[in-house]
């Protein structure tokens, strides 16, 4: 009616088909994505005793802290003086996906930014309060700016001058999926032709440690003398989640904005689906975590048996490991090799649904499947494990998910770009 | 002695200057210098006040620092504070 001379651009624009085109990762065992995918391939491990300020007090949790970060020379060392871990680890991930989605060629005004993560930085307000307890008068300013999560949105927009929106959203340990299904969200409502989700490094104290260790959600000590044992995600021995400090970055955008830029995508978001369970507490619910993998599958207009590969949440929990698995198998997807990323990495909380979406895209694009550490006596042993060694295996369409406390289950289906 | 106490305080708030804004960092600072002219935004303003308050044990309020227009106006105002004024 209207011709289409005037926009010539817009049918594969409005393309609904999202994908995407840049990724980036910090984990305890790799900085950086060549690295990480070494050490998935590898089933490194990086666990032991934490020992970075604000994080012992008089405990010995384990967990896998990150080496010190090399943080590229476009950020000032007047910014860096006032950014902690969790803004670092934001902007070096972003950096590392901006570089390969080739973002400086995209419009800024047309950029999003979705942050992952609520009270990301409780191990630096920590230490602040221990340094000025009694001499409050000399709080560093920027405090004010730091206590708030939105200030990760903040130093990231500037830094590299995004223009469009920025916002967190909170999901507890799904926030990084959570952040992903939003930057998807955004930029099929047409909000932002592309959108960053990146999931925040969650900057645990040891009084954040001892509340998940408290509340039985957090692993004990009983592998203290062998720390490269704790974490084992479907294993009858586990006994809770250990921490990993992680990040990731992934860029989602339409196939038309990124050709524009001579980027090929990863992978297509293929579907996505969020489902609660209407429960505060940090139990799991079967029926949930199925209703959010069979709405992610028909959205992706997939069934079960083509899904080649799933990359679950799998903590090492007493009870979200049987409860995710027996989820899994109801939906017909025990065909399907499964994984346990945390198992190498250990819990990112925040970062885990952005990270393990850039574990599962790695894979896909080197054929390869990670091994899952300390499976030793798996908790369905009928299921198509990656145990002790990478596989090779093409993944044509692969499915991701996250559980988070208050009753929150995402899932989001990866699809080969040739499928 | 008065003249060196305040020479020490432009020191001291010299080096703050330094540590907040690592690009000056060597650079001669003259009274004259305004923080803004050195790269500094309104938060590392603050972060320059608040560096030397602590290092001095002072306790002023920023609103009444709003008039200081210069590096030496600063430390004229920390000098003063700190000998009761």
């Amino acid at each position: 009616m209207w011709g289409n001379w005037s926009m010539p651009s817009m049918p594969s624009r409005m393309d609904s088909d999202l994908f995407v085109t840049g990724c980036g990762v910090l984990s305890a065992v790799g900085q950086g994505k060549d690295a990480f995918l070494a050490a998935l391939l590898a089933g490194d491990q990086a666990f032991g005793v934490m020992e970075r300020p604000g994080r012992n007090n008089g405990t010995a949790f384990l967990g896998a802290e990150l080496s010190a970060l090399d943080m590229p020379e476009r950020f000032p060392g007047k910014l860096l003086r006032t950014v902690g871990l969790s803004g670092r680890a934001a902007l070096l991930t972003l950096h590392e996906a901006w570089e390969e989605a080739r973002l400086l060629d995209a419009d800024p005004l047309r950029i999003g930014l979705v942050v992952g993560g609520s009270n990301i930085q409780q191990r630096e307000l920590a230490l602040k309060h221990e340094t000025y307890q009694g001499r409050l008068d000399y709080l560093p300013p920027t405090y004010g700016l730091s206590f708030m999560d939105s200030d990760l949105c903040g130093l990231c927009s500037e830094q590299f001058g995004i223009r469009g929106l920025a916002h967190t959203v909170g999901g507890a340990s799904a926030s990084g999926q959570v952040a992903v299904i939003e930057a998807a969200r955004l930029v099929r409502s047409g909000e932002a032709d592309i959108c960053i989700a990146v999931g925040a490094l969650t900057d645990l104290s040891y009084w954040e440690l001892q509340g998940l260790r408290s509340l039985g959600a957090m692993g004990s000590d009983r592998f203290a003398g062998e720390p490269a044992l704790a974490c084992r995600p479907f294993d009858e021995r586990r006994d809770g989640f250990i921490f990993g400090e992680a990040c990731g970055a992934v860029v989602v955008e339409r196939r038309a904005t990124a050709a524009e830029r001579g980027v090929e995508p990863y992978a297509k978001l293929a579907g996505w689906a969020m489902a609660l369970d209407g429960n505060r507490n940090p139990d799991p619910s079967a029926a949930g975590e199925t209703r959010a993998i069979e709405q992610a599958l028909t959205r992706a207009r997939l069934t079960a048996p083509q899904i080649d590969y799933v990359n679950p949440h799998g903590t090492g929990s007493g009870v979200g490991d049987p409860v995710e698995l027996a989820a899994i198998r109801g939906c017909g997807l025990d065909r399907a090799a499964i994984n346990a990323t945390k198992s190498i990495t250990g819990h990112g909380l925040a970062a885990a649904g952005t990270v393990e979406v850039v574990a599962t895209l790695l894979q896909m694009k080197a054929s390869r499947l990670h091994p899952t550490r300390n499976l030793e006596q798996p908790l369905d042993p009928e299921m198509n494990w990656v145990r002790d060694k990478a596989v090779t295996q093409e993944i044509g369409h692969a499915l991701t998910l996250s559980v988070g406390f208050g009753g929150v289950n995402t899932a989001l289906c990866l699809s080969a770009t040739e499928s | 002695m008065t003249a060196q106490r305040h020479a020490e305080i432009f020191a001291l708030v010299q080096n703050n200057i330094y540590e907040v804004l690592p690009d000056v960092e060597g650079r001669e600072i003259k009274p004259g210098d305004r923080l803004t002219d050195l790269g500094a935004n309104s938060v590392d303003r603050a972060e320059i006040v608040m560096l030397a308050m602590e290092a001095l044990s002072l306790h002023i309020q920023r609103v009444e620092l709003s008039g200081v227009k210069n590096v030496g106006e600063l430390v004229d105002a920390l000098y003063a504070k700190s000998h009761g004024q």
